[in-house]
């Protein structure tokens, strides 16, 4: 049973993680119905910007989520502003297809600066651990997991609480209407996209922290954050929290079952499993 | 006079079939290689144009076939010596059992899911053959031929399967079934009330499309001499192909001739700038995204009503 306990614990910490990570995904189609395939580049970008901070400025990693957040915020601002919304409401390819030309971009213009040599946000954190007993917490998995629940929560107060927040949700909830009642839903969107960005950036230098990262990682963490938003369900907050730990439980449990060459095949398994029984999710909308 | 027109169009590409099937005769070994990629492109991204431009069906996975293909070729040359051309065919025969498979999860799926669905189960095996011992895991298989092909007979195979490709979309674009793909493409509940079996013909779209791609897959590799886990089961694969289609134009039987010697032009000529050439390719899929929606064979056809090979009945 206790050595069931330590990936059963990985397992929620890391949960959290990816929920970030899925978070600014779920949004975007939850809100501007657009898949956003960059979105994992979008992620690294983050991780890459906190690395330029670090070493311009010297500062500990966790701190220039200061710094690349607001950044972040701009670019996925202006990604909507000027790409996104000139192909909405032309069928579901064009804005695909966008998202795939801007995922190629950001990916080689992070190979063409930074080269493809293999990257960490290094930090003290990352040793750190508590013991419980016979289990090991590790700090950086905890930190992830706190900042990570930090993230989702404030973002559903955001949602619920704040004018902005509740004109999103009015434009996702009826287009029509919100435009009727003087909702000017472009910018809408582009506030939208940067809220996204945003959570990419909290999620990317996390992920920095944690494993290590290359150029090319992006599409990587894209299907991580397909797998969680699959799991819970398209445009859920509460489905993403839910479907983080699934996957992220599925896949320590099957490198703890099997071997560390299979954690992903698991999770991926057990995402398909979903998807055959439950097309839609588990919290989505038939 | 139309008919005039008409004469000349086939003709002129009756011309240009034989100009390309003959490139060995008259051509550099250069000019080989370059029709070579440009056949094989061009039969895997058409259908690709099958799946997306005619079904409705955004496959994020066609890297799966494109593996499959290329290690079909691989374990039945090495491991029991089967002749060339019949371990082509087994790549599409592989395909079409997995692409079959595959049906049972991602037909239940719709729109984005069934994209993401096709896309997990490429990542699926790509870790599965990376795990697997009879492939030699992530190192890969040399590709060892029975007998062994010279460039210009894998480049006949090629222009064999891609001029052969198009002719397919455009008999199939031509049938019952076309007729069906397109009143699904254009609303699907009301074709399927008036009798359009819509399950079937998309699953017999996505099983000719596997098939295809499974064999242009297995001359690609045997090009390549090596196949590797990580390189063809990426998903580079398929963004080449959506490139090629959407900048050539999605849903027209042009587009991807097209599109597929944009496609090999510029990655010839950037080679040197391998990191830059992709920025580049990005950059024009947007611009040709937001200024050609259609793609530029979609966007001449809707302006000047210019088809070459046209679908249509008259």
């Amino acid at each position: 049973m206790i050595d069931l306990a330590q990936p059963i614990i990985n397992g929620l910490l890391l949960g959290g993680l990816y929920a970030v990570i899925a978070l600014g995904l779920s949004t975007i189609f939850g809100i501007v119905r657009v898949v956003n395939l960059a979105h994992g580049d979008m992620v690294i970008l983050g991780s890459y910007l906190s690395l330029a901070f670090c070493m311009w400025l010297g500062l500990n990693p966790l701190w220039t989520i200061l710094l690349v957040a607001p950044i972040m915020f701009c670019v996925g601002f202006l990604i909507q502003s000027v790409l996104f919304n000139r192909v909405l409401g032309k069928g579901m390819e064009p804005p695909l297809l966008m998202a795939f030309g801007i995922s190629i971009i950001v990916q080689n213009f992070l190979l063409l600066v930074f080269t493809s040599d293999a990257r960490a946000l290094k930090s003290d954190l990352s040793m750190m651990t508590i013991s419980l007993g016979e289990i090991n917490i590790s700090l950086l998995y905890l930190l992830n997991f706190l900042i990570g629940l930090a993230v989702i929560l404030g973002l559903r107060q955001f949602f619920r609480k704040t004018f902005l927040g509740r004109a999103i949700r009015a434009a996702s909830d009826d287009v029509v209407a919100a435009k009727l009642v003087g909702a000017n839903t472009s910018s809408i969107y582009a506030y939208a996209m940067g809220i996204a960005a945003l959570t990419a950036a909290v999620a990317g230098v996390l992920v920095g922290m944690t494993f290590i990262f290359y150029p090319h990682t992006g599409p990587q963490y894209l299907i991580i954050a397909f797998g969680v938003v699959i799991i819970g369900g398209l445009g859920s907050i509460k489905g993403t929290l839910v479907g983080g730990f699934i996957l992220a439980m599925a896949q320590l449990l099957g490198a703890h079952f099997f071997g560390p060459g299979y954690q992903l095949l698991c999770g991926y398994m057990v995402l398909l499993i979903v998807l055959a029984i439950r097309p839609n999710g588990i919290f989505g909308k038939a | 006079m139309k008919d005039v027109i008409c004469r000349s169009r086939l003709v002129w590409m009756g011309v240009l079939t034989a100009a390309l099937g003959t490139v060995p005769l008259w051509g550099s070994d250069y000019l080989v290689l370059f029709f070579f990629l440009f056949c094989l492109y061009l039969t895997v991204a058409q259908m690709w144009n099958l799946l997306a431009g005619y079904s409705g069906l955004i496959s994020l996975g066609q890297q799966v076939f494109l593996g499959i293909g290329g290690y079909s070729v691989a374990v039945m040359g090495n491991y029991y010596g089967l002749n060339v051309l019949l371990s082509i065919l087994a790549g599409g025969f592989f395909s079409v059992l997995l692409a079959l498979f595959m049906s049972l999860f991602i037909f239940r799926m719709k729109g984005v899911y069934f994209s993401i669905g096709t896309w997990i189960f490429a990542e699926i095996l790509m870790i599965w053959f990376s795990n697997w011992s009879f492939v030699k895991y992530g190192t890969g298989l040399f590709i060892k031929t029975n007998p062994p092909l010279s460039t210009n007979e894998t480049f006949y195979i090629a222009f064999v399967l891609g001029v052969g490709s198009v002719a397919l979309v455009y008999f199939i674009m031509r049938s019952r079934l076309g007729l069906g793909l397109m009143a699904m493409r254009d609303n699907e509940d009301v074709s399927e009330t008036m009798g359009v079996q819509v399950f079937r013909y998309k699953l017999y779209c996505f099983l000719i499309a596997a098939f295809i791609t499974g064999m242009a897959a297995g001359v690609f590799y045997i090009f390549q001499v090596f196949v590797q886990p990580y390189k063809a089961f990426s998903i580079d694969w398929t963004v080449k192909l959506v490139f090629i289609v959407i900048i050539g134009g999605i849903g027209t039987i042009e587009g991807p001739i097209v599109g597929a010697l944009i496609l090999v032009f510029l990655s010839q000529v950037l080679a040197d700038y391998f990191s830059v050439s992709l920025l580049i390719l990005g950059a024009i899929a947007i611009a040709v995204i937001l200024l050609a929606p259609k793609g530029i064979m979609g966007t001449l056809q809707a302006k000047l009503g210019f088809e070459i090979l046209s679908p249509r009945r008259k």
